[in-house]
């Protein structure tokens, strides 16, 4: 498993490819951050879904509550990145080539996921510093104190917010790897996978409350929030253990028992 | 190596789709060091057979072992095993020798002898080049390099020569013969004929999914037997020709205004000399009499159409 891990992490870790990573987490660090700072409201309920006040921005966990409330919308992108990672290992033929060198099926998905999952962690890590970085230089324009951020339970929330956020990666890596695995077609598994996790599911919660907490996309999605109104961390945790379990089982199955062809 | 244990050994390996049988209780025995040339038409299982023998596709029915392992059990062979099957399949945005390198983690394989790999193959200058960038040639070589990682015992290759150019074959033909030099076996299916019949000794032929010879590539091309081809100078004198031949009890097959002339009991200079006294006999002035050579072409023709062309096509 390790040289599986480590084979994926030299083929993922080249300059292009951090670049691209870097770019991407210092985008998102600066576009979350401030705009979270610039539609923070004096008091009463967030501008938007998933905002925050300034009275929540000065609390411990402030100094991350953007990258907190940016990090709801990585998971799509998690999932998109990893449908097309995976499907084009099938439909090239580099998952086909790699059995020849390892035939443990099983194996090798998990150490191609854990592998991905790490860079992904790392980008996560470089987001949450930078955002907590430029909340640092924003919060005085906005007469917010920031020396809670650097308490004990800043620190926790820091963890946290990092925590729910990775947990909601993972789910959004597993669901993509199983569409990737199913349809062995990176076109087909996108165009499934967004149709699923973009309209449908948005959609359909607009109209039926009950989504929120059932769906397995809005689960994720409150994971990383740390929780919803319409669902706490601790329902939407233990829905989204049995989703995933249910995806690593198909994906499992479907690895073990079909034919590799192409 | 001697051919008195197996790399290969397996029976009535079968694979069906559905109602499709593509592979249909194929049985297979490959001497340890022989090169050995896998012929079938397309469609003839050759593909999936080697998928079969890799662990990529689960055989529907059959027993056997690769390398003295049960073939059910893949990870016990595949590491002494080196294979290219269907098409070189590597990350395009990274350069030969990081693919190599990547693959080479991943095996267990020593990434000290890349360079050396990279070298045999053709691609020392290339190594550092993206792979989107190569040929069909040169992904092909890099195939072969890939394959080549763990030293293997047992080297199977589906199409090598595929997308080679002149240069690329001959050298590919050569490393196979290095390779069967050190004592490798190796299991090579191609369309192009001429070429196996240049670096086979074994050959293993398959039709509808189905063993149609197995055995060493001379006997399976000598087993019809040389010729003559006998050309009379006049044209109007073929059928002449060939009719006083038939009478002194010669096999003659007419292609291309020749009288294709073989027997059972005379060959070369005796055979020669019995068709010219015939043509003699006859008043027939011949203008050609040349050796034919049954080529491993024209054998596997014949054999698959089910009719025997005898010579030169």
């Amino acid at each position: 498993m390790i040289r599986i891990v480590h084979a994926e992490l030299q083929r993922l870790l080249r300059k292009r490819t951090i670049v691209i990573a870097a770019a991407a987490s210092v985008a998102f660090a600066v576009v979350a951050t401030l705009a979270v700072f610039a539609a923070a409201k004096e008091s009463g309920p967030p501008a938007a879904r998933g905002g925050a006040t300034l009275a929540d921005l000065a609390a411990a966990g402030g100094g991350t509550e953007a990258f907190a409330v940016g990090a709801s919308f990585i998971g799509f992108l998690v999932f998109v990145t990893f449908i097309a990672l995976i499907a084009t290992e099938f439909s090239g033929g580099t998952f086909r080539a790699l059995l020849l060198r390892d035939p443990h099926r099983l194996r090798l998905i998990v150490g191609k996921l854990v592998g991905a999952l790490t860079v992904a962690a790392g980008a996560l890590v470089v987001a949450e510093l930078l955002s907590f970085a430029l909340s640092l230089a924003i919060a005085p324009s906005k007469g917010i104190d920031t020396g809670a951020w650097f308490s004990i339970a800043g620190l926790g929330h820091a963890f946290g917010n990092l925590g729910t956020a990775f947990a909601g990666v993972v789910g959004w890596a597993v669901f993509g790897t199983t569409l990737a695995v199913i349809f062995r077609s990176a076109p087909i598994a996108l165009a499934v996978g967004f149709a699923w996790a973009g309209p449908f599911e948005n959609i359909i919660v607009d109209s039926w409350d009950t989504g929120y907490r059932v769906f397995p996309g809005q689960v994720l999605a409150a994971i990383i929030q740390g929780g919803t109104p319409e669902i706490s961390l601790g329902r939407a945790v233990v829905t989204g253990v049995v989703y995933v379990g249910i995806a690593a089982a198909a994906t499992t199955t479907l690895l073990t028992r079909r034919d590799v062809t192409s | 190596m001697t051919a008195n244990t197996s790399a290969v050994s397996v029976h009535g390996l079968t694979k069906r789709y559905g109602d499709r049988t593509v592979v249909d209780g194929f049985d297979l025995e490959l001497p340890q060091g022989v090169v050995a040339g896998f012929v079938g038409p397309n469609g003839a299982g050759k593909t999936t057979t080697m998928a079969m023998l890799l662990g990529l596709v689960r055989p529907s029915a059959g027993v056997g072992d690769v390398l003295g392992d049960d073939i059910t059990r893949p990870a016990a062979y595949l590491p002494r095993v080196g294979a290219m099957i269907e098409s070189p399949a590597f990350y395009p945005a990274l350069s030969g020798r990081e693919n190599l390198r990547m693959f080479a983690t991943i095996g267990r394989h020593p990434a000290e002898r890349i360079p050396a790999l990279l070298d045999t193959v053709g691609l020392g200058d290339r190594g550092d080049d993206r792979y989107r960038t190569y040929s069909l040639g040169m992904k092909q070589r890099l195939g072969i390099a890939a394959a080549l990682l763990g030293d293997p015992a047992l080297l199977i290759l589906d199409e090598p020569a595929n997308g080679l150019d002149p240069q690329g074959v001959h050298e590919m033909r050569g490393l196979i013969g290095s390779l069967a030099r050190r004592g490798r076996t190796v299991l090579v299916s191609s369309h192009d004929l001429s070429e196996l019949e240049q670096i086979c000794d074994w050959l293993v032929l398959i039709e509808a999914g189905r063993s149609v010879y197995q055995g060493p590539a001379a006997d399976f091309i000598q087993s019809s037997g040389d010729g003559l081809g006998a050309v009379p100078e006049h044209g109007h004198d073929l059928d002449a020709l060939v009719a006083v031949l038939v009478s002194d009890g010669h096999r003659v097959d007419v292609v291309d205004g020749r009288a294709l002339v073989r027997d059972d009991d005379l060959a070369g200079r005796d055979l020669a000399a019995s068709v010219n006294r015939a043509a003699h006999r006859a008043g027939i002035v011949l203008v050609e009499l040349s050796p034919i050579r049954t080529s491993l072409e024209d054998r596997y023709l014949a054999l698959v159409q089910g009719a025997d062309h005898g010579g030169d096509q």
